[in-house]
């Protein structure tokens, strides 16, 4: 072979190495699929995740939410205590060419609010709230009380156009949940375009050469493959089918970080888990004596005895053990660094002969029987944490059997499974996603008297009630000083958590992603696979 | 009792054998010729006593949630337990005792895997019987009904009635039945069509016995041998069909986990090299599945006529 061919020969080659590897499109394996492409059909993190690259947002959240970033706002201030301005973002377009103006954010505000026939519902951050036009590029957003939280709010609401034409009906502003999987509605003015949806196998963005805003675009196509089993989502990775998987298994973790093939990043979620326990029934349905009988009376209204469960919990094993050195053990609502937490609260010392006073102390020293309740693929390792609490509190004495299911049966079931639509179980492990950043959503969801008209504890499943706590609660979301305001966040956490015991907070998670080399992505703190994330190193 | 025995005796008497043996003897002395049949039927025996005294012989209880911990979880084969215990096997992602979870959940597997033949035998031999001693119109619609269950996939029926239905033991049985039923219908009715021709149902017909009786007596004693071999594979088939659905994470509960939830438990793991989780189990269900097939195919040796020396 003559020198010149090889050195050609070794020119093709080293085209079609670099070819593949600077190729301008990634291929993402993602765990959850977006049950829609419809914006406001389920307010479901996969689904806000997706579809924030394909419609923009007023404002959204840096990605270690540490900051809001102007999207498709500029600006935005209080004006008086009541009204917020909001400057739009001029001469952006949406993915068809037609203007975006503040018409097209009432559009989505108003589509948003009366939102009918979806999973949950965007309400709580519309309720309460008019929207005023001003001029093209001016909105006010009018509240009765202060707001603090507005721009906060504004993270959630997903900006559609107001003149695709879709289905038609009178519901959901004309524009059906299938004019958006299908594509003539998904038009948005995000950095990527809907190119297709194959339910259940992957979705196609396509980069929008219009786009103007502060988001990055930096692959031409993206392709999410939705592969849900956890192992084969790493053979995905290794096998080369993907550049980049999310919610990478704990158990694999270990062996990946030695694996050249891979790299990995993780980071800390706002995603507390945490166990409800029934406080609002006399007789709970599965609370029953240490044999399985039913009670007559219900421990868990006691806070003494919620405290002795949260004593008996080890959360060092949890995390070593169940999560392998995977998450932080928790003992409020919101990791280290996130605002509104109280600096007093720790998590609970594992302490089972303490547990056991307090419980004799509460006259339930003979102990009784519990049956967790638990998704078995919405968390990381879900099941597994239920197994574990099962073990340490049948091993101190509250003999506790283990119910685990999907996601979809089991959540419907957990907040309104029961009679006249009260939550079905007794003792149940879920977790919380703080969308606006701070400690007051999962306080005013979890924690707050569960009181539908108010939009207060609409997930809150144990029915904790103390209006101590939600007096101080109001008070802060009416709040504008930010420091008095964490400070009352702080307080209200303290009385809920610390006094009440109204939930158990177990851990937050962190979440990991792996690359293969060469590529690297930015940990995200809200939990979302954006592929925008994903960069060249 | 002893006009089936006799009934029996004269129909395969008629094949042509001849000698004082009686037809069991004949029958375990041409089963034994296979050493391998053998070996497996005491595999199987082993298996099954294994599975109905669990809880005497395994090592610790692994449903007990006192005695598992976290705190074992994915211990390699012959590490120390905290309970003190040895692991032999090692533990699975739950912290049990892989040995004891092995035969818990082989006594699952096994329970599901039999309790769902017997019932789906007893109905297939019910509408089989019915459909060929009847004949015409009826035996057509039952027949339709059996083609059209046939000619899914059992995997595929199995899969919609589980993820309508849900988990659990109950459950899973329930769909089993339901994918049976059809195998154990034809070949009774196809044994049944051939002996229905025979001189001994005419005879009986001229005594004017009831149509039960003749069913029953005369008929079902007859179409015996092809359903005891049909059963046994359909019972290798059940365990198989069980470990599938389980380790698609449908079948069985984690907390009650069968062979298959074992090895689908452990496939998470695979990439870090707790081979054993999955690898032991996986063992297990070959192990139990081989041994069943290799006795049901010398059953099929020995019991088809038309094989016989």
């Amino acid at each position: 072979m003559s020198k010149f061919t090889r050195i050609g020969l070794a020119a093709v080659a080293a085209t079609m190495v670099s070819g593949a590897a600077m190729a301008d499109s990634a291929k993402l394996g993602i765990r959850s699929e977006p049950s829609s492409m419809d914006p406001y059909f389920h307010n479901l993190g996969p689904n806000n995740a997706m579809l924030g690259q394909i419609f923009g947002r007023l404002v959204d959240w840096g990605p270690k939410m540490d900051g809001l970033i102007p999207r498709l706002a500029t600006s935005w201030k209080a004006i008086n205590d009541t009204t917020w301005e909001f400057k739009l973002r001029k001469g952006v377009k949406f993915h068809d060419g037609s203007d975006f103006t503040a018409d097209d954010f009432i559009f989505s505000f108003k589509r948003a609010d009366g939102y009918t026939g979806g999973n949950s519902s965007f309400r709580t951050y519309t309720k309460g709230k008019s929207v005023k036009k001003i001029d093209d590029f001016t909105v006010h957003i009018v509240t009765e009380k202060p707001y603090p939280l507005m721009p906060n709010d504004m993270t959630s609401i997903m900006v559609i156009s107001s003149d695709v034409k879709g289905s038609g009906g009178s519901a959901n502003m004309g524009l059906k949940a299938k004019d958006f999987n299908n594509g003539t509605a998904t038009i948005g003015t995000g950095p990527y375009k809907f190119v297709k949806w194959r339910k259940g196998d992957s979705l196609v963005l396509e980069k929008y050469d219009g786009y103007k805003g502060p988001l990055a675009q930096p692959w031409d196509k993206m392709t999410f493959k939705f592969i849900k089993s956890e192992p084969a989502r790493t053979a995905a990775l290794l096998a080369g089918d993907v550049d980049m998987i999310d919610n990478v298994p704990t158990s694999d973790i270990g062996a990946l970080s030695k694996d050249k093939r891979v790299s990995l990043s993780s980071g800390v979620s706002n995603r507390v888990i945490y166990l409800h326990m029934d406080q609002f029934r006399d007789k709970s349905p599965f609370v029953t004596d240490k044999s399985g009988n039913p009670l007559d009376k219900n421990p868990l209204k006691d806070a003494r005895v919620r405290k002795a469960i949260s004593m008996m919990i080890n959360r060092d094993e949890i995390v070593d053990k169940v999560m392998e050195g995977v998450a932080i053990k928790a003992g409020q609502l919101l990791p280290e660094g996130f605002f509104g937490r109280s600096e007093k609260m720790r998590p609970q010392e594992y302490d089972p002969s303490g547990a056991k006073k307090l419980l004799a102390a509460a006259g339930w020293g003979d102990g009784f029987g519990l049956t967790i309740h638990g998704p078995n693929d919405r968390y990381i390792n879900d099941a597994r944490i239920c197994e574990a609490v099962a073990q340490m509190l049948t091993r101190n004495g509250i003999p506790t059997k283990v119910v685990t299911m999907p996601k979809n049966v089991y959540f419907k079931r957990a907040s309104k499974g029961g009679p006249n639509k009260s939550p079905e179980f007794s003792f149940v492990l879920v977790g919380w996603g703080s969308g606006t950043g701070e400690s007051s959503s999962p306080l005013k969801s979890l924690l707050a008297t569960h009181d539908k008209s108010k939009g207060m504890g609409a997930s809150n499943r144990g029915r904790h009630a103390n209006p101590m706590m939600d007096e101080v609660l109001l008070k802060a979301l009416a709040t504008v000083d930010d420091k008095e305001r964490g400070t009352l966040l702080a307080k209200a956490t303290e009385i809920g958590i610390g006094e009440d015991q109204g939930i158990i907070p177990l851990h937050y998670q962190v979440n990991t992603w792996a690359t293969r080399p060469g590529l690297k992505y930015n940990a995200r703190a809200d939990e979302r696979t954006v592929g925008l994330d994903l960069v060249k190193e | 009792m002893t006009v089936i025995n006799e009934d029996a005796g004269v129909a395969s008497a008629g094949q042509g054998s001849e000698g004082v043996e009686t037809p069991f003897q004949r029958f375990v002395s041409d089963f034994t010729e296979s050493k391998i049949a053998v070996v497996s039927a005491f595999v199987v025996l082993a298996i099954v006593f294994i599975a109905v005294f669990a809880p005497l012989i395994a090592p610790t209880d692994p449903y007990d949630l006192s005695i598992v911990t976290v705190a074992d979880k994915t211990m390699a084969p012959g590490a120390v337990m905290q309970s003190g215990q040895i692991a032999h096997m090692g533990t699975d992602g739950s912290g049990r005792d892989l040995l004891s979870g092995m035969i818990y959940g082989l006594r699952i597997s096994l329970g599901i895997g039999i309790g769902s033949a017997v019932v789906a035998l007893a109905i297939g031999v019910v509408v089989g019987l019915i459909a060929a001693y009847a004949g015409g119109r009826v035996d057509s619609v039952i027949m339709r009904l059996v083609d059209m269950q046939l000619s899914f996939p059992a995997i595929l029926i199995a899969l919609v009635l589980l993820v309508t239905l849900g988990k659990g033991v109950d459950k899973t049985l329930f769909a089993l039945i339901v994918v049976q039923w059809a195998y154990y219908a034809r070949t009774v009715r196809g044994s049944a069509l051939v002996e229905r021709r025979k001189e001994y149902i005419e005879s009986a017909q001229c005594l004017a016995l009831s149509k039960a009786r003749i069913l029953y007596r005369h008929l079902f004693p007859n179409v015996l041998a092809p359903l005891i071999v049909v059963g046994t594979m359909q019972t290798a088939h059940a365990i198989a069909l069980e470990a599938t659905l389980s380790f698609l994470g449908i079948g069985m509960e984690q907390t009650e986990p069968s062979l298959g939830s074992l090895i689908s438990n452990g496939f998470q793991y695979i990439h870090s090299g707790h081979y054993w989780i999955s690898i032991f189990p996986g063992l297990a269900l070959l192990f139990t599945i081989v041994s069943i097939n290799l006795v049901g195919d010398r059953l099929r040796d020995v019991l088809n006529p038309r094989l016989a020396k």
